[in-house]
């Protein structure tokens, strides 16, 4: 056995590699020049990386490594991968090696009473969710819950941290299925074994039909929702402007006794362009919205105007949007189909998408860039998986199957940590990720 | 004399050939050029010639005298025969070729000199000699001045005879009619009466004659019975032989085998080695084969039979592709689970946000479409049968049939004046307001306190519930053969009518026409078609199937589906004709449900065999263009239980999917 390997390795080609890299010091292996056999694929190199650090720092612990040739991820053999993408093998190959994005701990499970429906992670503070028991919460970390929010009479679609800059109180927005949405502010500092509970100090009524996803402005004095009804409101946030509010609030407390003051907002303007449900929207810039429908168009929609800048159509009905990559150009999209599709709408006369992720086995639920990095997003889909993907590669960089059910939501938090939610009824939070 | 001229003759016929060939040659460049000139002088030349000929041929004799012996003979002598004296005639010295080419190269009238081999001497050809001979070949006289149609000149001179050649007088039968004739020909006349004779008809010809006749015909036509070659044997290789090599020889083990093979797999023939011709046996199948032989040409058909060679697929109609008709469900993605027993029918919220089902385990559940969420379930208590959403999306009522009763149900979507509507709606002042007193008997509507709705109790269990356009009116179907098995409630005044029609077979579901006041019945063998505001039957659609099960309407309002009980599923164009346009032969077990899309040209039908299956049905805006029919695409997925397959599909009102209910309790979305 040993001798036939040997003979085997013998048999195989070898190729002079250089491995480089970006890391910092306790990552780095000389830069000489080695052979290596040609039929290693990344689990093979990762081993002689490691092999090499060890020869340098005798406690090193075993490493997951990534590899890029000419900006490519290996996701085959060496010599497969030479052959495809037409690499002479006769000159020396440099190789750059990255940590491996995947998530090397898994928390503890977070157990609501209910299926997880949205999740927020964009503040490093806290995480924001929703479940179908109409209450919010706010975790602390993996298994502690600070806040609940409570009011809606429908299950929660949506959440958004509206604003988490404030030293104090942070804003937050849900949506429900009850056809409003409720804004909560509450101080993200105090914390105590026993959750808070909190009641929203508006609610913004319009919508005809469930809401089904919110978005906020980057300056957080808007948000804009997308519902059922086939239409996109905007509704401002800040709570001491309008004197028509005012009113409400007298009538409030006359009628329902409520000790705090709880104001009723009403949109600012409504979008109507879209034909059927609208699934998701986001808001990336200071005056556009991209939003996702199941008339299976993405649009892009001015602020200021209304208007609706221009369509993306995709054959499918869309359940997720998120823009991101380099300079925030790239559309991703997922919907009633196990397809990640990615937009480049900068590119001329086509629509067709520049990326397709097909390793989902069935409805893709959420999509989201990673904050920092251009070139790598997430999605979560029905058949229980959260992938991350890199664009430098059409397979999954890796793939998180914890939960047991479909998965209804995920986000990226801290910058590397994944949590998502879904009908197990559990927030699960993968963190660890190292993603430069 | 007689003698010499045959020799001399048979001496010519070997010349004759060379003689061609110089006339051949000679004829453009010699003779041609002054043909004309010559005619004259020659014509007085041959004369004399003509005058010589006669006696020169007497007068030069042969000089050899050996007779009509073979020339060989003399070939190894010196000399060539003998003259008249009897003396030898020595050969002459031969020119070798050089020479006579060179001399005829010189001599231009060498072409026409010839050789004489009898008297081994050369001749030359005079001009009139070659004459002749060109006009012997012409086959022309040989004189040229002979006239071959010269005018007849009678010598004997007529004028002054008195008498006729012959004296004799001429005899009296002359004069007399024939006897004999006459006899024969009352004979004939007897004939043709008696019809002994008959004369050839014209042939008649047929005055109309078929174009397109087929042409196996005229091999009837033919008398004679047709050639029917044998079959063609295989041509003998090596293994034939008598005397084959040894590989080709069996082994004892191999001939062995062949036993164990068989009997028409085996070899028809073993090579054998015979060490000589002689030695080799008689065939011991001659007579065996030829007695298949004539027992083949004795029984087989004597009817050439037309062979056409027309491949089957090219005969099969022009389908467009399935790729091109895209969108249609393919894929299952979600299942809604939770039912504890068979999904007896589902119903789609008409703006597709929620599904209703109705389970055999008594519960009315609402799904969410998107995430498969189970929101609001009724335990009924008995087997719901059927679910049915309101088409107004202003008024979420659903209703369900439990055995006769069919609860209406709020749903509690919609805001809050929806809402309040519905429960203004729902509600019943005193549970007995009918006026009309027969209808009472069989029909009363009750508000049902447990689940704050209206019961409306039926007589019998009904069988199909469907709501008009307008979502105020509901029509029942209960199977009963009287005129009351067709209700039509109104939910706003709470009034129950009956259809003013005689039914005809035990009705099994109706219908309402998408946009006009028509309303379709369904009995087990035909679909009525009735007018509501005329109150009149418009037309009786004859599906001519054993059992119909399920009825649904193109949204256009002009074609129809219906679905029956032995996996036929039937297409009427109502323009058309009263009989099905296409009958669609697929579902081996009964056909539950068929539904139509209500925006893309998307068809199902779902069977027990536990498929449903999508197919194209586009209809044209264009009168002249039927409608095109396209299967598309199997479902699968569902289990069987109980015998039962899949109970009901509908599909969504925005997107091309498709939800079917199983009797394994699951709904399944079907997504493009």
């Amino acid at each position: 056995m040993e001798i036939e390997r040997e003979t085997n390795e013998g048999n195989s080609r070898r190729i002079q590699v250089r491995f480089i890299t970006k890391l910092k010091a306790p990552y780095k292996v000389p830069t000489t020049a080695i052979a290596i056999p040609s039929d290693l694929s990344r689990l093979g190199l990762s081993s002689i990386v490691n092999k090499l650090l060890q020869a340098v720092d005798s406690e090193w612990k075993t490493e997951p490594f990534d590899f890029l040739i000419d900006g490519e991820l290996v996701r085959m053999s060496l010599e497969q991968f030479l052959l495809v993408k037409g690499i002479s093998a006769e000159k020396i190959l440099e190789i750059e090696y990255i940590r491996a994005v995947a998530p090397r701990k898994e928390e503890e499970p977070s157990p609501h009473d209910d299926w997880v429906s949205a999740v927020d992670g964009s503040s490093p503070r806290f995480i924001l969710t929703g479940c179908y028991d109409s209450l919010g919460r706010i975790w602390k970390q993996a298994g502690w819950c600070t806040h609940i929010l409570e009011g809606h009479s429908g299950a929660i679609s949506s959440v958004r941290i509206i604003n988490s800059e404030g030293a104090g109180s942070v804003t937050v927005a849900t949506a429900s299925k009850d056809r409003t949405l409720r804004l909560w502010k509450f101080d993200a500092e105090d914390s105590t074994d026993h959750p808070a509970r909190i009641r929203a100090f508006k609610i913004l009524r319009g919508h005809n039909a469930s809401v089904h996803s919110i978005a906020a402005k980057t300056s957080g004095d808007m948000i804009c929702s997308g519902s059922w009804d086939c239409t996109i409101n905007l509704w401002r946030t800040n709570d001491t402007d309008t004197n028509g509010d005012a009113v409400s609030i007298k009538k409030r407390k006359v009628n329902n006794k409520i000790e705090e003051s709880q104001s009723e907002g009403e949109a600012v303007s409504t979008l109507v362009g879209h034909t059927q449900c609208v699934s998701s929207v986001v808001w990336p810039q200071q005056d556009t919205i991209y939003s996702a429908s199941w008339d299976h168009s993405v649009r892009k929609w001015d602020v200021e105007t209304g208007k609706d800048l221009s369509d993306i159509f995709c054959g499918k009905a869309l359940n997720c949007i998120d823009i991101g990559g380099e300079g925030l150009a790239l559309i991703a999209a997922g919907g009633s189909d196990p397809v990640l599709r990615i937009w480049d709408p900068r590119k001329p006369g086509t629509s067709a998408p520049v990326f397709q992720f097909s390793s989902h086995s069935s409805w893709i639920s959420a999509c989201k860039w990673h904050n920092t990095s251009p070139l790598h997003l997430l999605s979560s889909s029905y058949d229980g998986k959260v992938m991350l993907w890199d664009l430098r590669t059409a397979w999954p960089v890796s793939i998180i199957d914890t939960h047991k059910d479909k998965v209804l939501c995920a986000d990226w938090w801290k910058g590397d940590c994944v949590v998502s939610g879904g009908v197990d009824a559990q927030l699960r939070i993968s963190s660890d990720i190292s993603i430069q | 004399m007689s003698h010499q001229e045959s020799q001399k003759l048979d001496n010519v016929n070997p010349l004759e050939t060379r003689v061609e060939d110089v006339i051949e040659r000679g004829d453009n460049d010699f003779l041609d050029d002054n043909h004309d000139q010559d005619e004259h002088s020659e014509s007085s030349q041959s004369h004399q010639a003509v005058d010589e000929s006669d006696s020169s041929e007497d007068e030069v004799a042969p000089r050899n005298t050996i007779g009509d012996v073979p020339l060989e003979w003399y070939k190894d002598e010196k000399h060539i025969g003998y003259d008249i004296a009897g003396r030898k005639i020595t050969k002459k010295e031969r020119r070798d070729k050089l020479d006579s080419f060179l001399a005829s190269a010189d001599d231009s009238k060498n072409w026409r000199k010839i050789y004489d081999e009898y008297n081994d001497e050369e001749v030359e050809l005079t001009k009139e000699e070659i004459k002749h001979i060109r006009r012997l070949l012409k086959g022309k006289a040989p004189h040229a001045e002979f006239d071959p149609y010269a005018p007849y000149v009678d010598w004997f001179k007529w004028d002054d005879a008195k008498h006729p050649l012959s004296n004799a007088p001429e005899p009296k039968r002359r004069f007399i009619p024939s006897k004999w004739e006459s006899k024969k020909v009352v004979e004939y006349v007897r004939a043709i009466r008696k019809g002994l004779i008959k004369f050839d008809q014209p042939k008649e010809e047929p005055r109309f004659y078929r174009l397109w006749g087929d042409d196996s015909s005229s091999a009837d036509r033919t008398k004679h019975l047709a050639y029917i070659p044998p079959p063609k044997p295989k041509l003998p290789g090596h293994e034939e032989s008598y005397n084959p090599s040894l590989e080709y020889i069996p082994t004892q083990e191999e001939i062995n085998s062949y036993q164990l093979l068989y009997e028409e797999d085996r070899p028809k023939f073993i090579p054998k080695k015979f060490t000589s011709f002689r030695s080799i046996p008689a065939y011991e199948n001659a007579i065996k084969d030829s007695f298949e032989r004539c027992l083949d040409l004795y029984l087989c058909p004597r009817v050439r039979k037309k062979r056409i060679n027309i491949d089957p697929e090219s005969l099969k109609p022009k389908l467009p592709r399935r790729n091109d008709l895209r969108p249609y469900p393919s894929t299952c993605y979600l299942e809604y689970r939770g039912h504890e027993g068979a999904v007896l029918s589902i119903s789609v919220e008409p703006s597709g946000q929620w599904i209703a089902s109705g389970s055999k385990d008594g519960t009315v559940r609402i799904w969410e479409v998107e995430t498969g969420r189970c929101l609001r379930v009724w335990e009924i208590g008995e087997a719901v049968q059927l679910v049915a959403w309101n088409p107004l999306p202003e008024l979420p009522v659903l209703a369900a049939s439990v055995g006769a009763d069919v609860l209406i149900l709020n749903t509690g979507f919609g805001n809050e004046e929806e809402q309040k509507r519905v429960k203004e709606l729902l509600h019943i002042g005193t549970p007995t307001s009918d006026d009309s007193d027969d209808m009472s008997s069989f029909l009363s509507w009750i508000q049902d306190e447990k689940y704050d709705c209206i019961r409306l109790r039926h007589y019998r269990t009904v069988s199909s519930i469907e709501w008009h356009r307008k979502g105020d009116y509901l029509s029942t179907v209960m199977p009963a053969g009287e005129s009351r098995a067709i209700l039509i409630h109104q939910l706003s005044k709470r009034l129950t009518q009956r259809l003013p029609f005689k039914l005809h077979g035990l009705p099994v579901s109706s219908v309402f026409h998408p946009t006009r006041s028509i309303f379709f019945v369904a009995t087990k063998k035909n679909v009525r078609v009735y007018d509501l505001l005329k109150q009149k039957l418009i037309k009786k659609l004859e599906t001519q199937l054993r059992e119909v099960s399920s009825i649904a309407v193109h949204p256009a309002g002009d074609n129809l589906i219906v679905g029956s009980k032995e996996g036929k599923l039937c297409w009427f164009d109502m323009d058309l004709s009263s009989k099905p346009y296409k009958t669609l032969k697929c579902h081996p077990k009964d056909i539950t449900k068929v539904a139509f899309h209500r925006s893309y040209p998307l068809f199902a039908s779902c069977s027990d065999d536990c498929t449903a299956y999508i197919f194209h049905g586009m209809v044209y805006a264009d009168l002249n263009q039927n409608p095109l029919i396209v299967p598309l695409e199997i479902l699968r997925g569902h289990t069987s239980y109980d015998g039962r397959g899949v109970m009901d599909c509908k599909f969504h009102p925005r997107q091309p999917w498709l939800f079917t209910a199983g009797a394994d309790s699951s709904i399944k979305l079907y997504c493009h």
